[in-house]
C-alpha cells in the first residue's frame, strides 16, 4: 500500500449500523475516538483507499477489576504475582464508521456500500491525504499540496493528531457564499475563531470585503493586521481595517421602512398606524431622500388636517423615538463605499448603542447592501460591485427566535437568497436556541465549539443537517479552542484545534480580581474624609419619621 | 501453623521432617502420599506438620544437579480397610487372641499438587525457583519432606517479588478446595514476611480476589 502508514488493527466484522464495522487493536496502538483510519477496497476494478472514522473504543481483554482492589498496589504487580503476563495484554474492540473513498471525479466522498472483509488490515490515514479530502476543496487527486491553493482558510489542525500535523484548510468561497455559523458557549473561543477566519480572509490570497457587526467592541485588535508581515504582498496589498464608532453610525430616515418605524414607536393605535403608513408611503415616493420628521408631519397634516388627534399623538411619538435619537438623521447615511471595499475589514462598533438601535442600523445597512448586490448581479448600476461577507457577533440579537427584531426579515432573506447575489452572512452566537431556526438552518458551514446547554445542543441537532450523532456527542466535552467543523466547507465533519491568531486577541473575560485590587488600591490612596460627602442636594434620604 | 523456632533450625533441605512417601498419582502434577506413622520412620510428622495447605518438597537429582520439586498438600483422606466389614473371625479355639498384621493398614493419604521446582545449593538451601510445571515424573516410594516456611518463602520470591504463578494449575488440581489451599499458602507467606513488606498488600489483593471468585462460584454472592 503506497503512502500508507503501518498497520494498526485488523477488521473483525460488521457492526450494528450498515456503515459500521468492528476492528481489534492491541494496546500499543493508541487509537483515539474520532481518529481517521483507512483500508483498501477494490471498486470497479480499481483499488481505492476508503476512509473511516473511529467512533467507539472498548476493552475486550485486560486485567480483571478485582486486581484494582488496593489503590496502593498496581494491577501489574498483582498480575505479576499470579504469573499473569502483563505486556501488551490489553485488546481493544473499536467501532468505526465508513466515510467513503475520495472520488476524484465528484471531488467528494463516495460510499463503497461495502464493508471491509474480516481480516482486512487498517492503517492510520496519512496526514497529507486527510488535508486534501476532509475539507471540501475540490481537489482532483487524493493528495494535493493544499497550502498552495488560493482562497483557503487555515483554521487549525486535527485534534487527534500532533500539533500542526494535519492542517485543515477550509474553502473561503464555500462558507462565504452559503453562510457560516460559529456556535459556542461563552469563553470557548468563538470570537477567537472568528478572528482567525477574518485573518485568513484578509490574507493576500483572498482579499475579502468584510463587515463585522460588533456589539461588544471585541475586535479592536484586528488592526494589527495592517503592517503585519504575513498579510503583506509584493504587489503592495495590505489589509485595511476600518473601525466605525457608534457616532458615525447613522441611518437616514428615508431608508427606514414603515415596518421599522412601527417597531420603534410606543404602541401606536390602529388609526395611528394607518395615518403613518399613508404619510410614509407618500414621503418615500418623493424625489428627495433627505426628509425629516418635520417634513413628514407637514405631509401628515396636509393629508389628515391639523386637528386630527391621532396625528398629534403620532407627532409626539415620532419626535421622541426618531428625532431625538442621534442614530437617525434626515440626510446623513453610512456611506457604503466607505465601509465596503475589497481587502477591507470594517468593524462596526456598536457597543454604546442600545439593542433596538443596533438592530435598526443593521436592518438598514443589510437592506441597502442587499439592494446594491441585487442591482450588481442584475447588471444595474450599483455601489457594491463585489461579493460581501458580513459577520455578526451575538447573532441571536439580530435574528432572534422571538421574532421581534426588525432585522430578522432581511437576515432571513439574505440567508436564503444571498448566495445568488454574493452576499454571505456569518452568525456567531453562544445561544443557538435563541437564533431563528430559518436563519440557522441556512448557514451551510458550522463551527461548533463547547456547548453544554441541552436546549442549545438540541438547536444544533435540529438545524445543522451535517452534524451527525457522533459529532454532537463530542460537543459537551470540548475545551476552549477545540471545535467541530461541519457542513458545506467540509466533506465530512472533523474535530479540530483552532490555530493561534497571528494578531493579539482582544476579547476574553475581564480580569475581575485584578480590577478589584486596582480599584481598592486606588481607594486607599484617596485622602480619608471625616464626613462622607452629601450628594443629596439637601434632601435627606435617611430614616424618616412616619408621623 | 508450625512452630516458628523449629523452622529456623531446619531451614536446610537435608534436615527436614519426612512426611511420607508417594504411593500413586492421579496425573503428572497430582500425587498421593501415604503419611508416615510411628513405625515407618524415626520421627513421624506431627499433625501440624502435615496439615492442609502445608508446602512439601521431593528431592530429585537430574543430570547430576539436585533439584527440589515443590508441592503442597491440598487434600487428605483416611483409609481403613476394615471399615464396613464385620471384622475377622476366629477360626480355631486355641488362639485366644487374634492380632493380624493388617491392623496397621489404617493409614492417612495426602494429596500433593506440584507447584514448581528449584535447584538445591551446596549450602542446602534452594535457588532459581520456578513456578512452571515440573517436567520430571516422581516415583513411587519417593520421600516427601515437610517444607519449612523459610524455604517456602524463598520458593515464592522471584526477583524480590512474591509470586504464585502456579495458581491456575493449583486451582485446577485442587478443585473444590482450590481457594482454601491458596488462602492457606498466602497466610503462611504473610506470616513469614515482615509486616511492612509491600508484598503484604499484594497478597491481600490476591487473597481477596481468590476468595471472591470462590464465593461467586459457590453462589454466595
Amino acid at each position: 500500500m503506497p503512502g500508507h502508514e503501518e498497520v494498526i488493527g485488523t477488521v473483525a466484522g460488521p457492526g450494528e449500523d450498515p456503515n459500521e464495522f468492528i476492528f481489534v487493536t492491541p494496546a500499543d496502538q493508541p487509537i483515539k475516538t474520532g481518529e481517521f483510519i483507512t483500508y483498501d477496497v477494490t471498486v470497479d476494478g480499481e483499488s481505492r483507499s476508503v476512509f473511516a472514522r473511529v467512533t467507539n473504543r472498548e476493552l475486550i481483554r485486560g486485567l480483571p477489576e478485582g486486581f484494582l482492589a488496593d489503590p496502593e498496589v498496581g494491577p501489574e504487580t498483582v498480575a505479576a504475582t499470579l504469573g499473569v503476563p502483563t505486556d501488551d495484554t490489553e485488546l481493544y474492540r473499536m467501532t468505526a464508521t465508513v466515510i467513503g473513498f475520495y472520488n476524484t471525479n465528484m471531488e467528494t466522498f463516495a460510499n463503497p456500500r461495502q464493508l471491509p472483509d474480516p481480516g482486512t488490515p487498517l492503517s492510520i490515514a496519512p496526514d497529507g491525504q486527510l488535508e486534501t479530502v476532509l475539507p471540501n476543496l475540490g481537489c482532483d487527486t487524493v493528495e494535493t499540496e493544499v497550502t498552495q491553493l488560493d482562497g483557503v482558510a487555515h483554521i487549525g489542525w486535527l485534534l487527534n493528531r500532533p500539533e500542526r500535523a494535519t492542517n485543515i484548510h477550509i474553502p473561503i468561497e464555500e462558507f462565504a457564499s452559503t453562510h457560516l455559523a460559529i456556535l459556542a458557549a461563552t469563553g470557548s473561543g468563538k470570537s477567537y475563531t472568528a478572528s482567525v477566519l477574518i485573518e485568513e480572509m484578509m490574507r493576500p490570497t483572498s482579499r475579502a470585503s468584510l463587515l463585522v457587526f460588533d456589539p461588544h467592541g471585541e475586535y479592536d485588535t484586528l488592526a494589527e493586521m495592517q503592517g503585519h508581515e504575513s498579510f503583506r504582498e509584493e504587489d503592495g496589498y495590505e489589509p485595511d481595517v476600518v473601525y466605525y464608532d457608534p457616532e458615525r453610525l447613522q441611518v437616514r430616515i428615508s431608508e427606514l421602512e414603515i415596518g421599522d418605524v412601527m417597531a420603534i414607536l410606543d404602541n401606536p393605535s390602529n388609526r395611528m398606524q394607518d395615518r403613518l403608513s399613508t404619510a410614509w408611503r407618500s414621503m418615500q415616493n418623493q424625489e428627495s431622500e433627505t426628509w425629516g420628521i418635520d417634513d413628514l408631519m407637514t405631509e401628515m397634516r396636509s393629508e389628515f388636517g391639523g386637528n386630527d388627534a391621532s396625528v398629534g399623538a403620532l407627532e409626539w411619538r415620532l419626535r421622541r423615538s426618531i428625532q431625538r435619537n442621534d442614530l437617525f438623521d434626515p440626510e446623513e447615511n453610512v456611506p457604503l463605499d466607505e465601509i465596503i471595499d475589497p481587502g477591507q475589514c470594517t468593524v462596526l462598533q456598536m457597543d454604546t448603542l442600545d439593542r433596538r438601535d443596533q438592530q435598526l442600523i443593521t436592518t438598514v445597512l443589510l437592506r441597502r447592501l442587499y439592494r446594491e448586490r441585487l442591482n450588481d448581479v442584475r447588471g444595474r448600476e450599483s455601489e457594491v460591485e463585489h461579493p460581501v461577507f458580513a459577520l455578526f457577533e451575538e447573532g441571536h440579537r439580530f435574528a432572534p427566535t422571538s421574532g421581534d427584531a426588525p432585522s430578522l426579515g432581511i437576515m432571513r432573506t439574505i440567508t436564503s437568497e444571498g448566495r445568488k447575489f454574493g452576499f454571505g452572512l456569518g452568525i456567531i452566537s453562544q445561544r443557538p436556541s435563541k437564533i431563528d431556526q430559518d436563519v440557522l438552518s441556512q448557514c451551510g458551514t458550522q463551527i461548533s465549539m463547547k456547548i453544554r446547554n441541552p436546549n442549545d445542543q438540541d438547536a444544533i441537532k435540529k438545524s445543522v443537517e451535517a452534524a451527525g450523532e457522533d459529532v454532537l456527542r463530542e460537543l459537551p466535552g470540548l475545551t476552549p479552542g477545540q471545535a467541530i467543523v461541519s457542513g458545506d466547507a467540509m466533506n465530512t465533519p472533523a474535530l479540530i484545534q483552532v490555530r493561534p491568531r497571528r494578531t493579539e486577541h482582544g476579547a476574553g473575560s475581564l480580569d475581575v480580581i485584578d480590577k478589584w485590587r486596582e480599584a481598592y488600591d486606588a481607594r486607599q490612596r484617596e485622602p480619608t474624609r471625616s464626613e462622607s460627602a452629601d450628594f443629596g442636594e439637601g434632601d435627606s434620604t435617611g430614616v424618616q419619621s412616619l408621623d | 501453623m508450625t512452630d516458628q523456632t523449629t523452622e529456623m533450625e531446619t531451614a536446610n533441605v537435608d534436615s527436614c521432617v519426612q512426611i511420607g512417601s508417594i504411593v500413586s498419582s492421579n496425573s503428572h502434577l497430582d500425587y498421593v502420599v501415604e503419611v508416615y506413622k510411628d513405625r515407618d520412620c524415626e520421627r513421624p510428622p506431627k499433625l501440624s506438620e502435615r496439615e492442609f495447605g502445608q508446602p512439601v518438597f521431593i528431592k530429585k537429582t537430574i543430570d547430576g544437579t539436585e533439584h527440589a520439586v515443590m508441592g503442597v498438600i491440598y487434600d487428605t483422606q483416611l483409609v481403613d480397610p476394615d471399615q464396613g466389614r464385620t471384622g475377622p473371625r476366629l477360626a480355631q479355639d486355641d488362639q485366644a487372641q487374634f492380632t493380624p498384621g493388617y491392623i496397621e493398614e489404617r493409614t492417612t493419604l495426602a494429596g500433593v499438587a506440584l507447584l514448581g521446582t528449584a535447584t538445591v545449593n551446596e549450602d542446602r538451601t534452594i535457588t532459581d525457583p520456578t513456578h512452571r510445571m515440573p517436567r520430571w515424573t516422581l516415583e513411587v516410594d519417593d520421600t516427601v519432606y515437610h517444607c519449612p516456611d523459610e524455604i517456602t518463602a524463598s520458593f515464592h520470591t522471584i526477583d524480590g517479588q512474591i509470586q504464585l504463578a502456579y495458581i491456575d494449575r493449583l486451582v485446577d488440581i485442587a478443585g473444590d478446595l482450590g481457594a482454601e489451599v491458596i488462602v492457606a499458602l498466602i497466610d503462611r507467606l504473610r506470616s513469614v514476611l515482615p509486616n511492612e513488606d509491600p508484598n503484604q498488600r499484594v497478597l491481600d489483593v490476591v487473597e481477596q480476589n481468590v476468595e471472591w471468585q470462590a464465593h461467586e462460584r459457590r453462589g454466595v454472592v
